[in-house]
């Protein structure tokens, strides 16, 4: 806790950018957050939430701008810096240690001491606390590792709780947690702020948010587009636009007609799958754009992988071209069925960083680019390479540049240039615009509207609703992995919203 | 407010592909450390020449000096094989005792010398595709399986040597393998006129198994696939590269190198013994690494890890000749194993961050937003 008194904030954030290889995550950001009231941080996937929630937990450094912590100018270089000054948090991603207690997590960090030797009473008398403050009833000394995926949520939120800190920062706590127990965390989150904390709240769910939240700040693109605004002031539907901007919607969208009569391209008939797809019906036409509308965790990215043979399909059947077929790996449904994957993370999964432009356009491509001595025949490579530079207009100083080096867009047109140049019949695309600015999205949806209209069958996952309405014909609405019902695209985003809202909500209804 | 999406401009692409500048060449000609090493060796060789005219003689130390690059050259492209992809083989040593084994007893049964140095070749790479397969298909960690591989062969090589010949080595005296092993270019003779004494025939196997390793990492299909599987496995599974295929065949491809080394100092030192391999493992580290192959994989140099070995090589022969004691030979080869380490890290962070910087420039500065912010 500070002495200075002197600001009204509790914690400040002025003009604060941080940049990484080929994306500007925060751009001159702001954010205020006033003593006892919970503040909502909101923006989409990319947005530059959490590399925010990074720089004030002292995991990360901004570039340039200001935090202010109870008035005093801090720069955190690391985690334990920030808990020392009154910022606690808890984190989107679990950081738990499995192989330790319930007791040891939550004091991890913090762990009291005694004369130089851990006082574990303490350390269990603390994690009671905190868990009782939660009405989380389990033994302390519990392995983490028994624990389900929100029981170990719940006790990230106890360490959060643990620091006792003035500002608590909370990224998406209650993604993975029932109604239940997120009312129990709100009831702490507001006992909290009676007592004069501050608490930021980062969420993707508005209904949390309207009935919590007092003020929000919204990011779009990394940048701050609304400051401290009174949620009491504004409706929900200002807040949708203030999220994904409606410059987008007003893309000049191309009257798609695709013929759904013929056989399907890709057909899926009650797949299920080792990681508990039920049931899943799904259907793309050549010609045709469909999309898999989500929240994250629902399940679509784990239905792409078993599509190509990553994950084990324990039910139904998928046919390609109307034949029921089974896909073993990545380079059976290249090479057998014709299916191209785009991967979501293309810095982790679709691109070989340190390679070259070339290189990675290519890689699909090395049987047809290699003689029958497995040779690679390098004009043939060279000429491919160039053909997918200029046709996809990657901007790059030669094909010999590292795709490292490229900015976030010009990273994915190569990530999906080199499925391209493998010329298959159906491309799933995986999340196509994450990461990407707002003008480069607009070319990327041109793209992917010239290659339906080629023949290809398209399968667009994304958690963008603005860009499922903009870009696909059908979407297709998966949660707790089940496709829970399908929606002709007209592209109106208010109609289709609030369809496909109800879709996402179809399956917890039904269990209640 | 419509939003306009500019249309794809080939001109200003092209005008962005600019030549890099002269300046810029030199830099990464200087930052190529395969420059750096034969500036290394041919100052080490002029300083220890001058100073130690013996050095020159080509029956006593020219020859037995090249005759140990070019065999260590083949144990570092061993070692090199498994880095690119990202491992490692703690078992080079053990793998060429296997393939000097396994020459030896073919050799001993009458077969002619190229079958014998396939066999040796062939054993090697069967240890190695071992390792593959447990790599790729029960997913261990390559150090704990070639670390556990190379003490099964620590045992397992003398147990046989003992078995299959009553002393502890195998002497044989096939046709061309004391030629291969020892002879030098003074005897091939073209009518009068003789090669230089120094330069072991070895020499030019060792070039020819570089040769033909650099056109695979270099040209082939295969190899370009090995090189990415390194780069990210995880983005080479999903582009359609058959990684398990690709991780067991270089350990195989790791073992035959090892192999042929061990077949190649058996033919040097005229007998194959248990102990063939046994100081094979730190070189086989330091000749890729000084020749700039990345431990993390998807970058090798064949030739760098020639010259590497090149330089080790000759360190210790340069110490040898001045009296140096083999406890100080040893704390000197350890210290530039770190050193090589240290560069590799530095190379790692200094690409990073010309890659981060490169990138910054590349983003386009903020522009003012078209959209009003709304503000309390």
């Amino acid at each position: 806790m500070t002495t200075t008194t002197s600001s009204p904030w509790a914690l400040e954030v002025r003009a604060v950018s941080k940049a990484f290889p080929g994306v500007r995550a925060l751009d001159a950001v702001n954010l205020r957050l006033a003593p006892g009231e919970v503040h909502a941080l909101l923006g989409e996937n990319g947005a530059g939430k959490s590399t925010l929630i990074k720089i004030l937990t002292g995991i990360q450094t901004a570039d340039t701008g200001q935090i202010l912590v109870g008035g005093t100018e801090r720069v955190f270089h690391s985690a334990h810096e920030a808990t020392a000054a009154g910022i606690g948090a808890v984190h989107q991603e679990r950081n738990v240690v499995t192989a330790f207690t319930v007791a040891e997590n939550i004091a991890l960090g913090n762990t009291p001491t005694r004369h130089g030797r851990v006082d574990w009473r303490a350390v269990r008398d603390g994690a009671r606390r905190v868990l009782d403050m939660l009405d989380f009833r389990i033994d302390p000394d519990t392995p983490m590792n028994r624990l389900s995926p929100a029981q170990t949520q719940l006790v990230e939120i106890a360490r959060g709780l643990y620091a006792d800190s003035a500002v608590l920062l909370l990224d998406e706590p209650t993604a993975s947690i029932s109604d239940n127990e997120s009312g129990l965390l709100f009831d702490v989150v507001h006992r909290l702020t009676d007592q004069g904390r501050a608490v930021l709240f980062v969420s993707h769910k508005l209904e949390e948010v309207f009935a919590h939240c007092r003020t929000a700040t919204v990011f779009r693109d990394g940048r701050s587009v609304a400051e401290a605004v009174q949620l009491a002031d504004v409706d929900r539907d200002t807040v949708v636009d203030l999220l994904v901007g409606r410059t987008l919607a007003k893309l000049d969208v191309p009257d798609r007609a695709p013929d759904r009569t013929s056989t399907p391209a890709i057909e899926l008939r009650g797949v299920e799958t080792e990681r508990g797809h039920r049931s899943v019906d799904l259907s793309v036409h050549r010609g045709e754009i469909v999309g898999l509308y989500g929240l994250v965790g629902a399940g679509r990215t784990e239905l792409a992988h078993a599509l190509l043979g990553l994950d084990k399909i324990t039910g139904g059947e998928v046919r390609v071209s109307g034949e029921v077929v089974r896909i073993k790996d990545v380079g059976d449904a290249l090479s057998r069925h014709r299916i191209g994957y785009v991967t979501e993370d293309r810095k982790a999964e679709g691109l070989f960083l340190d390679q070259t432009v070339a290189r990675n356009l290519t890689v699909t491509v090395l049987g047809q680019l290699s003689n029958r001595w497995g040779v690679l025949r390098r004009k043939a490579a060279r000429v491919a390479a160039d053909e997918y530079i200029d046709s996809l207009d990657i901007r790059v100083s030669s094909r010999d540049q590292i795709v490292g080096q490229l900015s976030g867009g010009n990273q994915q047109k190569v990530s999906l240039g080199k499925w391209l140049a493998a010329r298959t019949d159906i491309l799933v695309i995986d999340e196509p615009t994450v990461g990407i600015d707002v003008r480069t999205k607009g070319a990327f949806y041109r793209l992917i509207w010239d290659l339906a209209d080629q023949g290809k069958a398209v399968l667009v996952i994304s958690s963008d609703l603005a860009e499922m309405v903009t870009l696909v014909d059908t979407i297709a609405v998966m949660q707790d992995f089940e496709v829970t019902g399908h929606v002709a695209n007209t592209h109106d985003y208010d109609e289709m919203s609030k369809a496909v809202i109800r879709l996402v909500h179809r399956t917890s209804e039904n269990v209640a | 407010m419509t939003s306009t999406v500019p249309r794809p401009t080939v001109t200003r692409r092209i005008d962005e592909r600019i030549n890099p500048s002269t300046k810029e060449r030199f830099g990464s000609a200087l930052s190529d450390n395969r420059v750096g090493l034969v500036v290394l060796i041919a100052l080490l060789v002029v300083a220890i020449g001058s100073a130690r005219p013996t050095f020159w003689n080509p029956q006593f130390v020219m020859g037995p000096m090249l005759t140990n690059i070019a065999i260590y050259s083949v144990v570092g492209l061993s070692q090199m094989a498994v880095l690119s992809i990202g491992q490692m083989n703690l078992a080079v040593g053990g793998m060429a005792a296997t393939g000097g084994l396994g020459a030896a007893i073919a050799l001993d049964h009458g077969a002619p010398l190229v079958v014998g140095m396939v066999v040796g070749v062939i054993a090697g790479a069967a240890c190695g595709a071992v390792c593959g397969l447990l790599v790729t298909r029960a997913d261990v960690n390559s150090f704990v399986v070639t670390l556990a591989m190379s003490f099964a062969l620590l045992g397992l090589v003398p147990a046989v040597y003992g078995w299959v010949s009553t002393g502890a080595a195998i002497t044989v005296d096939t046709p061309g393998l004391a030629e291969l092993g020892r002879w030098t270019t003074a005897n091939l003779c073209l009518g009068n006129t003789c090669g230089p004494a120094g330069v072991p025939l070895l020499l030019f196997l060792s070039i020819a198994t570089m040769v033909v390793v650099a056109f695979g990492y270099a040209r082939t299909r295969v190899g370009r696939e090995t090189l990415l599987t390194g780069s990210s496995a995880q983005a080479a599974l999903l582009s359609a590269i058959p990684v398990g295929r690709r991780v067991t065949s270089v350990h195989a491809l790791s073992g035959a190198l090892a192999g042929l080394a061990g077949v190649m100092l058996g033919a040097s030192t005229g007998s194959f013994t248990p102990s063939i391999g046994q100081e094979f493992l730190i070189p086989s580290f330091l000749g890729p690494i000084l020749g700039g192959t990345l431990l993390v994989g998807g970058y090798v140099s064949v030739l760098g890890t020639s010259l590497g070995i090149a330089l080790t090589v000759l360190i210790r022969q340069g110490l040898l000749l001045f009296g140096v004691g083999i406890e100080g030979l040893n704390i000197l080869l350890g210290s530039v194993l770190l050193l090589a380490l240290c560069t590799d890290r530095i190379r790692d962070v200094m690409s990073q961050r010309s890659r981060l910087r490169a990138s910054l420039q590349g983003v386009p500065a903020s522009e003012p937003s078209s959209e009003g912010k709304v503000a309390a």
